[in-house]
């Protein structure tokens, strides 16, 4: 301590370069002061060695940073008037789009437990939209969705041609290019539906996840579901099942996660602690036979959800019409 | 309502607990809301579910429920006792001729005598909570059992149909009919209708009265009607004429047959209690084809693989005789008899699975992510491709925009596909280039900002004959406030990063300015294009990705290395007088194709003076100043050979 304080003393009343030179060869030349009480470490019971080799430690940085310090203070340009807190020239700095960063985050959970990146065509037959999807011609179901119909002749084989409103056609699409299971798809792509306001955009994204094999249950849809909501949203949020009913699953679900805003308590943003992400279910034995997979050997679950609706649930990004997300304006594209 | 729900439903289940529990594991309830001391449900019915549309169907649903949450439920028969009543297929007061492949059961009894009068408070409550306006007791006894039991139930002025006599019949296409809202429709054809004796149509069945035998003040006889279509014929009419009445979306989803009778019954009596009236104690039923139970097979293996958890059996029987299926074991195989009000929706084992799992409840079964085997699915380096090149353009300045597919007539190449039913004439077609939108997002923020680049990253449409269209995704950008040169510079640096070695063409391109183009090929394959667009300041370049990630090292090919040289190049700047018009890519094309010279660049322009920087190397060794010079001299022949150009000293 005492050549602590006598280091420190000197260092503050040197006058020049030399002179704190000097001050260091003193201390921690070869056989310095200080030098040399490091080398009596050795010379102490080892019990107490860690402690003395600490409190070395500690008085040789705080007599080195001032020394530095004094060394700096004797130095011609420190009587230059430099600023280092000027801004400084920016390149041009450019943004990824929030939806191209909402797809890319979705897509890394669900290729984390093997899933595969797929896109299948945004202008569709009926056949893949609809019919293969266990929703015959005038089926009633049909009427969920707002459909979009291309202007073009009808294909005697394939049906009519529409925007496909859902990810849900890239199904059978799959199944066939497979040819045989395991499937475990992740399709995300745009999606059209005839329809504006404040939650729905006529053009929008969703991901959709199908997964075949043997033995595929709902066990394994609500881990899946489960991994998914506290990846994406956050490890205390959870995830509910209800019954619903789609064509296309059977059983079917609908998926609620708990609420992020009021921890599940029940407040203005959600339904009794609960919000809807989406619809999901195990693929129904038509889905499976109309992509030449056998219903009787596999099983398999499907999803398909809104990229923008699980964006716009994301605690904190507070977009209040679902339309702003595709503002080309600068002011809103510069803040991701 | 939660009163009317309790004359089905024995509980000590609160309006809370019913909501929550139901949902969980039935029909949605999506709010509660207090209205004085009762409480209203507003409940999501989905298709599949019809029989649940109903105050006694949810009842029946909650009594199968809230004893899974330990709360107590029984249900309350709302079925009458027949015994006074004859159904007949003949009756006195009706000569009936009907189709029934349209309508499966058709029953119909005479009230005589009736006073029409206001409905007591009760019913107008019941029909006011719901949402249906009470009118007078006749027109309100059909509202209740419809919303009571989930029946539609019709009643005609009985004096007003001509001979006492009905013949329901498919229309023909022309057919003209008023209904009781006084509207005047022509029919499509393939509709249920109703004829009288003088062959008028006095009902657009399943959808609404006509107006002809609509139930007045006068009114003293009533034909109560009560029927079961076919649910594909009133779905297509209801449809076509865009009538979406109570009733039609009812019996579009196919209503259970066997509840005719009780609804009937139940209805007779409100008539008799409500109105006066008297019924006849024949009831008219015409209904050839009586429901059969069938049944549907599912073993346990089944069972437990799909729910993923092992049940017990007597659980299994448990479950489903809650909800009035009839359940024996054969060994490890469930045989499950399906009651008629199932009968549409309960088809497959799949369709038993989500009874079982429901009401075992969704939130008691464990989570697991399921292992196996993992797809050995080519990865498919595009995704990759597009989110590098986002990655590199935005670091380069670009900021991504995503403009809708859809664009007015305007943007789009002769050839090119149209929307039957667009929101609008701005979303009418499907696009077949970026340059429109993304030029037109530029433009919107010209004033904002100095210097801004925008690009984007999506599919363009291009018809093909009987398929479907060929989708080609294209990189588009647009720079705005960049000087020609510095804006190629991004594109060049993009594609210096890419690994791609491109040619610059000048070439004339519609929506481009006169000559103020540049197509960029990869060997040669045309990838993209370049220039100041077309009455603008802006300059717009576009990728075809297909071919531009077939063209870079890093997306497909491994890039080789290549041998860092041993030996320096030696570097120096030339200066060079070219005429007007020289086009610079050319000269620079030119330099490097000079033997020795590895690297040529433009490093400045003074008037028609042009600085470039050349590099000499050889692999082999040094080069000598003799050798450069002699390089030097060969360089200037030719760029005055083909150029015209002079060496300024």
């Amino acid at each position: 301590m005492n050549t602590k304080n006598q280091a420190l003393a000197q260092l503050m009343s040197a006058e020049s370069v030399n002179e704190l030179e000097q001050i260091r060869i003193d201390y921690f030349g070869r056989s310095g002061k200080f030098t040399n009480l490091i080398k009596d470490i050795k010379k102490a019971p080892p019990e107490e060695r860690k402690h003395i080799g600490q409190t070395l430690n500690e008085a040789k940085k705080s007599i080195e940073t001032l020394l530095e310090g004094q060394k700096n203070s004797f130095k011609e340009v420190a009587r230059e008037w430099f600023d280092p807190t000027i801004p400084g020239e920016k390149p041009d700095v450019g943004h990824i789009h929030l939806i191209t960063l909402t797809i890319e985050k979705i897509s890394e959970i669900f290729t984390r437990i093997g899933f595969e990146r797929a896109r299948y065509p945004e202008v569709e037959s009926d056949y893949f939209a609809f019919e293969a999807l266990n929703m015959p011609k005038n089926h009633p179901a049909r009427d969920e969705w707002e459909t979009f119909f291309v202007d073009v002749p009808e294909n005697p084989k394939s049906g009519k041609t529409v925007l496909t409103p859902h990810t849900s056609s890239g199904q059978v699409r799959e199944m066939l290019r497979v040819g045989k299971p395991p499937v475990r798809m992740i399709n995300i792509a745009k999606c059209y539906r005839r329809q504006s306001d404040i939650s729905h955009v006529p053009m929008f994204h969703q991901f959709e996840g199908l997964v075949i094999d043997k033995g595929i249950s709902i066990v394994n849809l609500k881990g899946t579901l489960d991994y998914f909501a506290k990846a994406f949203f956050g490890k205390d949020r959870v995830t509910r099942l209800r019954p619903y009913h789609f064509q296309f699953t059977e059983p079917s679900f609908e998926i609620d996660i708990s609420c992020g805003v009021c921890g599940g308590k029940g407040c203005k943003v959600c339904k009794a602690g609960w919000l809807e992400l989406g619809g999901a279910g195990m693929v129904h034995p038509n889905v499976l036979k109309a992509g030449r997979v056998d219903p009787k050997i596999y099983s398999g679950f499907a999803f398909g959800w809104g990229v923008e609706r699980v964006l716009m649930m994301r605690e904190g990004l507070g977009i209040p019409d679902v339309r702003m997300i595709y503002s080309t304006d600068l002011r809103y594209l510069s803040q991701f | 309502m939660d009163s009317w729900l309790r004359d089905y439903l024995e509980t000590p289940a609160n309006p809370r607990e019913i909501a929550k529990y139901l949902s969980l594991c039935g029909p949605s309830i999506e709010k509660v809301e207090k209205v004085g001391n009762n409480h209203v449900y507003h409940i999501e019915i989905t298709t599949n579910r019809i029989d649940c549309a109903s105050v006694y169907g949810i009842a029946r649903e909650a009594s199968a429920i809230l004893p899974r949450f330990g709360i107590k439920a029984k249900l309350k028969e709302f079925r009458l006792d027949s015994k006074s009543f004859t159904f007949a297929k003949k009756v006195s007061y009706l000569e009936a001729n009907v189709d029934t492949n349209l309508c499966p059961r058709f029953t119909a009894v005479l009230i005589r005598n009736v006073v029409i009068d206001k409905s007591p408070k009760d019913v107008v409550d019941k029909l006011e909570m719901s949402g249906v306006r009470s009118i007078n007791n006749v027109v309100d006894i059909s509202n209740f059992v419809a919303l009571a039991v989930g029946q539609p139930v019709h009643t005609f002025d009985y004096d007003k149909i001509k001979d006492q006599k009905m013949i329901l019949r498919e229309s023909k296409k022309g057919e003209k009919i008023r209904t009781l809202d006084g509207k005047d429709f022509v029919l499509p054809g393939g509709d249920i209708v109703i004829e009288d004796g003088e062959g008028r149509l006095i009902d657009l069945a399943g959808i609404m009265g006509g107006k002809e035998s609509a139930i007045d003040e006068n009114t003293k006889n009533v034909l109560l009607f009560v029927q079961h279509y076919n649910p594909s014929n009133i779905r297509r009419t209801s449809m076509a004429l865009a009538q979406r009445t109570a009733a039609a979306t009812i019996f579009e989803k196919g209503t259970d047959a066997e509840l005719v009778g009780p609804a009937t019954l139940l209805a007779v009596k409100l008539f008799e209690t409500l109105t006066k009236g008297r019924a006849d104690q024949n009831i008219l039923n015409i209904y050839p084809q009586p429901y059969k139970v069938f049944s549907v097979k599912i073993s346990e293996k089944f069972i437990n693989e799909r729910l993923g958890i092992e049940i017990q059996k007597k659980e299994i029987t448990a479950y489903l005789s809650s909800l009035d299926f009839e359940c024996k074991w054969e060994g490890d195989i469930l045989d499950v008899k399906v009651p008629s009000f199932r009968a549409k929706d309960i088809r497959a084992p799949e369709d038993i699975l989500e009874e079982i799992a429901r009401i075992y409840g969704y939130h008691n079964l464990p989570s697991r992510i399921m292992d196996g085997d993992i797809p050995d699915r080519p990865t498919e380096v595009k995704f990759a491709f597009e989110n590098n090149l986002r990655n590199i353009i935005s670091g380069f300045g670009g900021t991504e925009i995503y403009t809708l597919s859809l664009v007015p007539e305007s943007f789009v190449d002769e050839k090119h596909l149209k929307l039957k039913n667009p929101l609008g004439p701005d979303t009418l077609c499907l696009r077949t280039s970026l340059m429109p939108s993304v030029i037109g997002a530029a433009k919107e923020n010209i004033g904002l900002k100095e210097r801004f680049h925008l690009f984007e990253i999506a599919n363009v449409y291009i018809p093909r004959s009987n398929d479907l269209p060929d989708e080609k995704m294209i990189l588009g950008g647009v720079l705005s406030g960049y000087s020609y040169r510095r804006a190629k510079g991004v594109v060049e640096a993009l594609l210096e990063r890419l690994n791609i070695d491109v040619i610059f063409k000048s070439e004339e391109e519609k929506g481009f300015g006169a000559s103020r183009c540049a197509f960029i090929y990869y060997a040669d394959v045309l990838v993209g294009k370049i220039g100041i667009a077309e009455n603008t300041e802006l300059v717009y370049y576009e990728f075809y990705l297909e071919k531009l990630m077939k063209s870079a090292k890093y997306s497909i090919n491994t890039p080789s290395f290549i041998k860092i040289p041993k030996y320096p190049a030696q570097i120096e700047d030339v200066n060079f007088n070219l005429p007007q018009k020289t086009k610079i890519g050319e000269v620079i094309e030119q330099l490097k194709n000079t033997k020795f010279v590895v690297k040529a660049e433009l490093v400045d322009i003074y008037k028609d003076s042009y600085t470039f920087r050349v590099w000499y190397q050889d692999q082999t060794k040094t080069l000598t100043d003799k050798e450069v010079h002699g390089i030097r001299n060969e360089i200037i022949s030719s760029l005055k050979s083909k150029f015209g150009g002079n060496l300024k000293e």
